[in-house]
């Protein structure tokens, strides 16, 4: 799972309905894929994330090098750097804990399980 | 011969055994036996649909979406331009999409867990007819547009009651079917042949509309008929 998949989750336990995004991370096994470098492709990506969610988590994972506030002014090293931290960046073990109900999800093998049991739905 | 031809194609009727409430069946039904025939049932699935594959191709470069119910993710590499998570139900489905290097997860397509409105384009493809009421069905495809961002295109696949291309022939009176998924014999592990039924929902012509227009969510700009599926391309509003 990339933090681009992880900005787009939350909490849908029956009843979670407010400080349930973004989804905490705890014990993380992180491993690093290179792939193509496309600025035009993560340009446009990076207006539909919630930043500050991302900033947050990404510390959460000991990823310090996003700034507080996205700049205007996107240089191709910066680019080069968040390509990193988005696309190459992956969560293969760990899990999610919702900051509201304290519900964890977890990850394996880079694959996120958000199955609810029935009592939980 | 392939032997990807020679399924039969008959189809079981479905008796809606009272004893079983919609998630036991649906169980039963739809979820084991995505589970067990995940490898065979993937081995299928390579060739895209053009009316989705040209979908994709025309998204916006930089596109943050989703396909729910992705199986194998044979859509999920159709356009490298576009940020997609295949998710589904079956978690042997999603492994087989995640080893091809896919954003992959599971989830239930009644419950998604994402934020309201965070996606540029959602997809269904074959899913909604695995949803054995009507409210099940409504259920689902208001998860669709709940999050889906207002303005961005939702594409819906069901499999039709009317088909055309298949040698299968469906009773018109009998829209709730078991569909029969055959794994051939294997005489080198001497393996019987086996056969899983699948619930099916048959849509006739306009029931799909008449499910996105009664969410209040959408407006539809394309609805049509394609390789034995009825579709429709629907805008959030
Ligand atoms: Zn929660």
């Amino acid at each position: 799972m990339r933090l681009v998949t992880h900005n787009m989750l939350q909490c849908h336990v029956k009843g979670c309905n407010s400080n349930n995004f973004p989804l905490q991370l705890s014990d993380v096994e992180i491993e690093i894929q290179e792939t193509d470098f496309n600025p035009k492709f993560l340009r446009n990506m990076l207006s539909k994330l919630e930043w500050n969610a991302l900033v947050k988590t990404a510390l959460e994972i000991n990823i310090t090098t996003l700034p507080n506030v996205l700049p205007n002014d996107l240089d191709e090293e910066f680019l080069k750097m968040l390509h990193r931290v988005l696309l190459e960046t992956h969560i293969k073990q760990g899990q999610m804990i919702c900051p509201n109900c304290n519900h964890t999800y977890p990850i394996k093998d880079g694959i996120p399980n958000m199955l609810l049991s029935e009592t939980e739905t | 011969m392939s032997s990807k031809k020679s399924t039969p194609t008959q189809a079981f009727l479905y008796e809606n055994k009272k004893s079983l409430n919609p998630i036991t069946e649906e169980q039963q039904y739809v979820h084991d036996v995505y589970e067990k025939i995940a490898q065979h049932f993937s081995s299928t699935r390579y060739k895209p649909w053009p009316v989705v594959e040209e979908f994709f191709k025309e998204l916006e470069i930089g596109s943050i979406g989703i396909d729910v119910g992705c199986g194998n993710g044979k859509y999920l590499d159709v356009n490298r331009n576009i940020y997609i998570i295949g998710a589904d139900r079956s978690s042997n489905l999603i492994e087989i999409s995640a080893s091809r290097g896919f954003e992959s997860l599971i989830c239930d397509a009644l419950k998604l867990p994402y934020r309201n409105e965070c996606f540029d384009f959602v997809t269904s493809i074959a899913v909604i007819h695995h949803f054995t009421t009507p409210e099940r069905r409504i259920t689902a495809i208001k998860e669709l547009f709940r999050i889906a961002k207002p303005g961005s295109k939702v594409l819906i696949y069901v499999w039709a009651m009317e088909q055309t291309e298949s040698r299968r022939k469906f009773d018109e009176n009998y829209q709730d079917v078991f569909v029969p998924w055959v794994i051939p014999a294997d005489k080198n592990e001497k393996r019987e042949e086996i056969v899983y039924k699948r619930y099916y929902h048959l849509f006739k012509k306009g029931e799909l509309d008449e499910l996105v227009l009664n969410t209040g969510l959408a407006k539809i700009i394309r609805s049509d008929y394609n390789k034995d599926n009825w579709y429709v391309i629907a805008i959030k509003k």
